[in-house]
């Protein structure tokens, strides 16, 4: 199978280039991921990051065939080859596969990602019931792994000031959290040229999510809490992931 | 964090890109309905249908409309893709010293109109 992998190192090229590879997939190979190892152990060089191996840490995210997706999830007899692989778009490269997430995590921590309640606590637990609870479902599930924000246009155009895709389904999950306090100071502070309504509705990110969540509902969700034309405080749909081609 | 300099909300802008999208869809069905049923036959019966007071004040809300669609437009492709904050004031400003002169103009041209 025929790779052609993106490969920079500041310290030695003086601009990025791609590499070729061709593989004999060996029968335990299933995933990406697995041949990217293998490459590694043959070119200690390649630089990326990888964790879990099972799509829940959100590590491995890369731009797979113009897509942008988990490796360690995404299937090898389902990518046409050459298999082109590329950083994440958008965000600027430390080094071959690896990018710098310092803008991606301030945009996540600018949304208050924790409960706000300030009420004295009760005597055991701060209680929710099942159907508080499955508020969350669809916006919970987010892994951070930056495969939608990294795919979004306007988050390419204004990453300092788009929350993005990741940090906006984010704070709807906490703006229907029935336990926390502080929804018209999560509503006011999205209530900006730019940090919520550069959202045009491209849907890149419900597109490439590989967790199948639709970050693109939870926005059109708090604009309507916003502008009081809708109070649809429910879960979020999903959908089966689409895994590069 | 909001950014600072920008002084409309976004919530603003979104409710005018909507309303005034509302009035324009309403506005022209209601026009190429009227033209259907009763074709202008003359430019005196042209003249006669555009200067009831009604039909002015449709006309210029139709064009407050427009304007303000336009304007929410531009600014967003401006605030997407004018990076220099001084270049994106300018812009801003271009644009805003257009559309105003677009409606002055329409103002004085509905307002010519004899009764």
């Amino acid at each position: 199978m025929k790779f052609s992998i993106f490969r920079f190192d500041p310290e030695h090229d003086a601009k990025p280039y791609m590499q070729d590879f061709e593989m004999e997939l060996l029968p335990t190979e299933h995933m990406l991921l697995d041949v990217i190892l293998r490459l590694k152990q043959q070119d200690p060089t390649l630089t990326l990051r990888k964790s879990c191996r099972e799509g829940v840490c959100g590590s491995d995210a890369m731009n797979i065939n113009g897509r942008n997706g988990l490796a360690c999830i995404t299937r090898l007899r389902d990518l046409i080859e050459p298999v082109v692989i590329r950083p994440l778009p958008g965000f600027p490269i430390i080094r071959d596969l690896v990018v710098d997430m310092t803008q991606f995590y301030k945009q996540y921590h600018s949304i208050t990602p924790y409960l706000i309640n300030a009420e004295p606590l009760p005597e055991k637990e701060l209680l929710q019931s099942p159907g508080e609870r499955d508020r969350l479902n669809g916006s919970y599930e987010c892994i951070l792994c930056a495969c939608c924000s990294s795919q979004c246009p306007s988050y390419w155009w204004n990453p300092d000031k788009f929350v993005g895709p990741a940090g906006l389904i984010q704070a709807y999950r906490f703006i229907v959290d029935s336990r926390d306090r502080a929804t018209n100071e999560r509503l006011d502070d999205l209530n900006d040229a730019y940090r919520l309504f550069r959202c045009r509705t491209i849907m890149n990110c419900a597109e490439v999510c590989p967790k199948g969540l639709e970050p693109v509902y939870a926005i059109e969700r708090i604009r309507l809490k916003m502008s009081g034309a809708g109070d649809k405080d429910g879960a979020l749909d999903t959908h089966p992931p689409l895994s590069p081609r | 964090m909001r950014t600072p300099d920008i002084r409309s909300t976004g919530l603003a802008a979104w409710w005018v890109q909507r309303l005034s999208a509302a009035y324009m869809l309403v506005f022209v069905i209601f026009l190429l309905t009227t033209f259907a049923i009763d074709p202008v036959q003359s430019y005196a019966q042209w003249l006669g249908w555009v200067g009831r007071p009604g039909t002015r004040m449709a006309l210029a809300t139709f064009f407050a409309a427009l304007l303000s669609h336009m304007w929410v437009g531009l600014r967003d492709v401006l605030l997407d893709y004018a990076k220099p904050p001084a270049l994106q004031r300018l812009l801003l400003a271009t644009v805003g010293a257009g559309l105003l002169a677009i409606a002055i103009s329409v103002v004085w041209i509905l307002a010519s109109i004899p009764r």
